[in-house]
């Protein structure tokens, strides 16, 4: 009689943990802010930094993370890129389907060359999205990316791109689901990813 | 002759040594500690005339003296040009300025840290490869030359 107790709670434990674990598509537990509902990333098509035609769906089946910036940012840029690297870095085997795509805001002097080199130093992974000004213009608005342009007279750098800082997920179905601030810790962004990757 | 002589150099000697102790001490009321340099390629091409690209050191200043102090500029040989730098958000946006002093009041610390205050390197002159590191000079206006070795990350 004892035996058939056990069996039966057993039973009700691993129904249980089923149950918990099936949860419905879509019900990633993220950090970040979350897009409720999830809605279609909007779609888009660059040049990207390795040369071939730059498009979200190409990455169908990864979790996209969205950046915009440029070259000559000092700080802000290289720093979400490095902490992209290092979240994606502590994914392990995982990041494997983890894809960064950082566009320019800075079209003038940022070619598709020069994105590769830069984007090179963080991870080799990384992929660029530069074009003409109206495609990018076009993009940005979509994302809601915001960029103001500062003359400094008299400097190397010629002029700064002040812009929106925030990355976007983007799953692997091609959804909006979080937004990162800027200064999001590396954990925080690896935990989302992994969430995104196992939904 | 030999022994007032002798005595003199060793006097001259100590009065030398003193006079260097007693600036290390103006330079030990500020510390710049925990140098550090963001990774970053210097970007290359055919035109000798391209720029070359940006990076930025970051660091804690410490004021441990009595009077205050202030970070004007700084120099390294990792960037033709370096500007002191401020990134703030404001509508949506980050924004930089540049700032020409930093004040470090006596006591106090201030902070160079991403997404505040920042060295600005204008024009690399080299690969800024994690592990490695950089030489920055920073100048005070009561301290002084400061020398630090910034670790690349």
């Amino acid at each position: 009689m004892a035996t058939r107790f056990f069996r039966f709670a057993a039973v009700l434990l691993v129904g249980g943990l089923l149950a918990a674990t099936t949860g419905a598509a879509g019900s990633a537990e993220l950090k970040s802010g979350v897009f409720k509902p999830a809605r279609p990333a909007p779609a888009l098509s660059l040049r990207g930094s390795d040369g071939t035609e730059l498009t979200l769906s190409r990455y169908r089946g990864k979790v996209v993370a969205l950046g915009f910036g440029y070259t000559t940012c000092p700080d802000v840029c290289p720093t979400t890129l490095a902490y992209l690297a290092q979240a994606r870095e502590k994914l392990g085997p995982a990041g494997k389907d983890m894809q960064v795509v950082y566009i320019t805001v800075d079209p003038e002097r940022d070619s598709a060359e020069r994105l590769k080199a830069y984007l090179a130093g963080f991870d080799p992974t990384f992929i660029g999205g530069t074009g003409t000004p109206e495609q990018l213009a076009e993009v940005r608005k979509a994302y809601g990316i915001v960029v103001a342009r500062e003359n400094v007279p008299g400097s190397k750098t010629a002029y700064w791109v002040h812009h929106s800082s925030f990355v976007y997920l983007i799953d692997r179905a091609g959804n909006l689901r979080a937004l990162l601030p800027f200064g999001v810790k590396v954990e925080d962004i690896a935990h989302d990813v992994k969430a995104l990757l196992g939904d | 002759m030999v022994t007032s002589l002798l005595r003199g150099l060793v006097f001259g000697v100590l009065l030398a040594a003193a006079g260097a102790a007693s600036s290390q001490a103006d330079n030990a009321k500020i510390r710049v500690d925990d140098a550090w340099a963001r990774r970053a390629v210097m970007i290359r091409s055919t035109d000798a005339n391209a720029f070359t690209g940006t990076g930025a050191v970051y660091a804690t200043l410490v004021n441990a003296g009595a009077k205050g102090d202030a970070l004007l500029s700084v120099t390294t040989d990792a960037a033709s040009v370096a500007e002191i730098h401020e990134t703030f958000q404001e509508g949506g946006l980050s924004r930089m300025r540049e700032v020409t002093r930093i004040d470090v009041a006596p006591g106090k610390k201030v902070e160079l840290k991403p997404g505040g205050y920042h060295v600005m390197l204008i024009n690399l002159t080299r690969d800024l490869k994690a592990g490695e590191t950089i030489q920055v000079t920073l100048m005070f206006q009561n301290a002084g030359r400061i020398a630090v070795t910034a670790q690349i990350r």
